[in-house]
C-alpha cells in the first residue's frame, strides 16, 4: 500500500496527423477565426459578422449546407432531438409533471400522461395521481427516457411509455460530453464482461448490475434493493475509470470501444487505470483495436 | 444557468458527516476558512478573501442636499452587484431573491446598527451633506457571501477617506486631496455578520457552495424551529468571531497606514505577485505538535516489527514517486502479492533516478519525512 505523489506536467500535443484521420476533411475554428470574407453566405449558428468578415464565435468545425454557414461547438450543452436516450435527474416535482435535469439549455419535462401507471397503459390519470406523483418520481431520483418531442424554446418533452425506461436503481453514473456520445440503434447493452451500460444521448452513461431474471410487470418504478456481489462491483468500477479515460481522450463511446478499452485495461488493477501513463496507454490499445476493426 | 444539482449520494454523505461533526475540508464546525483582507491604492477600496470567495468593496463620496425630514445627517447608500464572473448561476440585470436579501441584510447591518456618525457628514445643514456610497462587487463565488461582504464593506468604510471642507460664511470650498489631507469618517464601532447553517443534525459556520444547497436557512417561509438555548449559543459563539475578526481588521488597517507613510508600495496591484503562480501552491496549515513524539513513540513500542518495505520514495516515472511501498494496508482489503524480482527491479530504477536528477537533497528529505510517517501509521 503506497502514497503516490506526483509533480504537475506539461500536458503532451495530441498532433492531428496520427489519430482520427476522419477529421482530415473537416475545418475546425477557434472563436474569432475569420471563415470567410465572401458576402455570399448566410450567416448560421456560432458565427458573427465582424466586419463584414464571417467570423467563428465557438470552437468547433465548420458545417456548410448551400449557402448556409454554421459552426458546430465540440463542447456544448445536450441539444436533443426527438428519439434520443437520456438519462437525467428530477430536480422539482410540479403539477402534472416533473422537470428533470439533462445537462441541456433547459431543464427538460416529463409529464405525468408521459410515464407508465400501474394498472395497466390506458389508466386514466386522476387527481389522486397527480397527489402521488411524488411516489413514483422524487427529486434526485435518475430516470431513462427518451425525447418525445422538443419545445419552441428548446426544452425537451421527455416519456417513459416503454418498459425498458423509468427509474434507475443501483448503479453508477458518469458524466461526460454529449458530443462522445455516438448515435446508434439501441443506447442499452449488456456487456459480455458482466454489467450492463445505459449510453444515455446528454453524456450521462448508466452503469448496472445486469439484472437477472425477473418479473416483467414490475417494470419501470420497481428498484431491487439487492445487495450487489462483489464481482459486479468490480466490473461496474473498472468499466467506469475506462469510461473516464475514455472521455479524457475524447475518444467515440459506443458499445464496442467500452469493450475494447475495458479489455485492454484487464493488466492493470482498477485503481491504476486513472492515473495519466495508464490512461494513456490504455486508450492507445483501444485505438488501435478499433483500427484493426474497421479495417 | 443553474448550477448542477447534487446526487442523492452526496447529499447523504454531506448529511452524515454533518451528523458526526466533519466537514469536507477538515474544518472544525465552528471555524472559519482563512480570511484575507488587502487595501487598494485609492481610499476606501478594500478586498476581502473568504477562503475562494472573494469581494471587493469602494467607498466613494458626493456633495447633496440631504433630506427634508433629516437637514443635518448625511447619507449613506449601499450597492451589491452579482455579476457572471462570480459564478454562471448569476445572470447580469436580474434581480435574484439573493441580490434582493444581500442588499437588505447589509443594510440592516451597518445603517441601522448607526456604526457611522451621519451627523458628522453634514456640511450646511438642510443644503449640502456627504452621501457615502459603498458598491460592492462580487468577483468569486465559493459561500457565504453576507459575511464576506460585511467586512468587506465596514473594512472599506474604515479606510476611506473624505476630502476636507472649509466654509466661510457662506461659501463652501471642498479641498482636494493635494491641498489638504483627507479626513477619516467617524465611525463608532464595527458591525460584522456572521452566518449560521442549521442542519436537522447539527449546526455550521461558514458554508462553502454545496453545504448550502443542503442547507436550510432560518428566514426563508418553510423555517424551521430554533430552540432558545440553540440560539443563546450562536450569539455566544458570533461574538468570539467577531472579536476575531474585528482584531484583524484593525491590523491590516494599521498595516495599511504604515506602508503609506514609510512611502513602501501599497495596494492591489502588489498583492497580485503573490497570487501568480499559486495556482498549485497550499497555503500554510498550521499543524497540532506539542504532543506528537510522546504518541509516536507510544505507537512504536506497542506496534509490532514493521514489514519488510522498498526504500522510499521510489520513482516510477519522471515526475511521479511513490512513498511506503510494502506496507501493510489497514482497509482490511486482500492485496495482491508482491514478486520478489519487483523489489530488485525497483531499486536499481531508484538509483539510476537519483543519478538523472541530481535532485539528492530534496528526495532525501522526503525520505526522512516517509520514514517518520512509517513509524506513525
Amino acid at each position: 500500500m503506497a502514497a503516490d505523489m506526483r509533480l504537475p506536467t506539461i500536458r503532451k500535443q495530441v498532433s492531428l496527423s496520427s489519430s482520427l484521420s476522419a477529421l482530415d476533411g473537416k475545418d475546425l475554428v477557434v472563436p474569432g477565426d475569420v471563415i470567410t470574407s465572401d458576402t455570399g453566405f448566410m450567416r448560421g449558428h456560432g458565427t458573427y459578422m465582424d466586419e463584414e468578415k464571417l467570423t467563428a464565435s465557438v470552437a468547433g468545425e465548420v458545417e456548410r449546407v448551400n449557402k448556409l454557414i454554421c459552426v458546430r461547438p465540440l463542447k456544448t450543452r445536450f441539444n436533443g432531438e426527438v428519439g434520443d436516450v437520456v438519462v437525467g435527474r428530477v430536480t422539482e416535482v410540479q403539477q402534472k409533471r416533473w422537470k428533470v435535469d439533462t445537462n441541456s439549455r433547459l431543464d427538460s419535462v416529463l409529464l405525468l400522461s408521459s410515464v407508465n401507471l400501474p394498472g395497466g397503459e390506458l389508466r386514466r390519470r386522476s387527481a389522486e395521481d397527480e397527489l402521488t406523483m411524488r411516489d413514483y418520481l422524487q427529486e434526485g431520483d435518475l430516470i431513462s427516457a427518451e425525447v418525445q418531442s422538443v419545445f419552441s424554446d428548446g426544452a425537451l418533452s421527455l416519456h417513459t411509455r416503454s418498459l425498458k425506461y423509468g427509474k434507475l436503481g443501483q448503479g453508477v453514473l458518469v458524466q461526460l460530453s454529449p458530443s462522445l456520445i455516438k448515435r446508434q440503434k439501441t443506447h442499452f447493452h449488456n456487456l459480455p464482461c458482466g454489467a450492463s451500460i445505459i449510453l444515455g444521448n446528454n453524456g450521462f452513461v448508466w452503469l448496472y448490475p445486469t439484472p437477472g431474471h425477473q418479473d416483467e410487470e414490475a417494470g419501470g418504478y420497481y428498484t431491487s434493493l439487492e445487495p450487489v456481489s462483489l464481482s459486479d462491483r468490480e466490473v461496474i468500477s473498472r468499466l467506469r475509470n475506462c469510461l473516464l479515460a475514455l472521455g479524457a481522450h475524447k475518444v467515440l463511446l459506443y458499445d464496442t470501444s467500452v469493450l475494447y478499452c475495458y479489455e485492454s485495461s484487464l493488466p492493470h488493477q482498477i485503481k491504476d487505470i486513472l492515473k495519466p501513463e495508464v490512461m494513456e496507454e490504455i486508450v492507445m490499445m483501444t485505438r488501435q483495436k478499433l483500427v484493426e476493426l474497421e479495417g | 444557468m443553474r448550477d448542477t444539482p447534487l446526487s442523492n449520494c452526496e447529499r447523504d454523505f454531506l448529511l452524515k458527516a454533518i451528523q458526526e461533526k466533519k466537514r469536507l475540508d477538515g474544518r472544525q464546525t465552528y471555524d472559519y476558512r482563512s480570511i484575507k483582507i488587502s487595501f487598494g491604492t485609492d481610499y476606501g477600496c478594500c478586498f476581502v478573501d473568504l477562503g475562494k470567495t472573494r469581494i471587493m468593496a469602494q467607498v466613494s463620496c458626493e456633495l447633496i442636499t440631504p433630506k427634508e425630514n433629516r437637514p443635518n445627517e448625511g447619507l449613506i447608500f449601499f450597492n451589491i452587484e452579482l455579476s457572471p464572473m462570480a459564478s454562471p448561476a448569476f445572470e447580469m440585470g436580474r434581480q435574484s431573491e439573493l441580490l434582493v436579501k444581500l442588499n437588505r441584510q447589509l443594510e440592516r447591518c451597518l445603517r441601522n446598527s448607526k456604526c457611522i456618525d451621519t451627523e458628522s457628514l453634514c456640511v450646511v445643514s438642510g443644503e449640502k451633506v456627504w452621501q457615502i456610497r459603498v458598491d460592492v462587487h462580487l468577483l468569486n463565488h465559493d459561500g457565504n457571501l453576507m459575511d464576506a461582504a460585511s467586512i468587506a464593506a465596514i473594512a472599506a468604510l474604515c479606510h476611506f477617506r473624505r476630502p476636507d471642507v472649509g466654509i466661510q460664511g457662506e461659501e463652501v470650498t471642498v479641498y482636494s486631496t493635494e491641498e489638504r489631507d483627507p479626513i477619516p469618517l467617524s465611525i463608532y464601532h464595527m458591525p460584522i455578520c456572521v452566518s449560521f447553517a442549521f442542519f436537522q443534525q447539527g449546526l455550521l459556520k461558514d458554508q462553502a457552495v454545496p453545504l448550502e444547497i443542503v442547507g436550510i436557512c432560518p428566514s426563508r417561509d418553510g423555517g424551521i424551529m430554533l430552540l432558545k438555548d440553540q440560539v443563546l449559543r450562536c450569539s455566544k459563539i458570533a461574538s468570539v468571531k467577531v472579536s476575531e475578526i474585528t482584531e484583524l481588521i484593525n491590523k491590516a488597517l494599521e498595516n495599511d497606514k504604515k506602508a503609506r507613510k514609510t512611502g513602501g508600495k501599497f495596494g492591489f496591484a502588489e498583492s497580485l505577485p503573490q497570487e501568480r503562480i499559486t495556482a498549485l501552491k497550499t497555503n500554510v496549515s498550521p499543524v497540532e505538535m506539542s504532543d506528537v513524539k510522546e504518541k509516536a513513540n507510544e505507537i512504536v513500542q506497542r506496534a509490532e516489527v514493521p514489514p519488510q518495505t522498498v526504500p522510499s520514495p521510489v520513482l516510477t516515472a519522471p515526475g511521479t514517486g511513490q512513498v511506503g511501498e510494502g506496507l501493510e494496508n489497514s482497509w482490511g482489503l486482500k492485496e495482491e502479492e508482491e514478486e520478489e524480482d519487483e523489489t530488485v527491479e525497483l531499486k536499481m530504477e531508484l538509483e539510476e533516478g537519483m543519478r538523472r536528477r541530481g535532485e539528492v537533497t530534496w528526495w532525501s528529505s522526503q525520505t526522512v519525512t516517509a520514514r517518520r510517517m512509517m513509524l506513525s501509521s
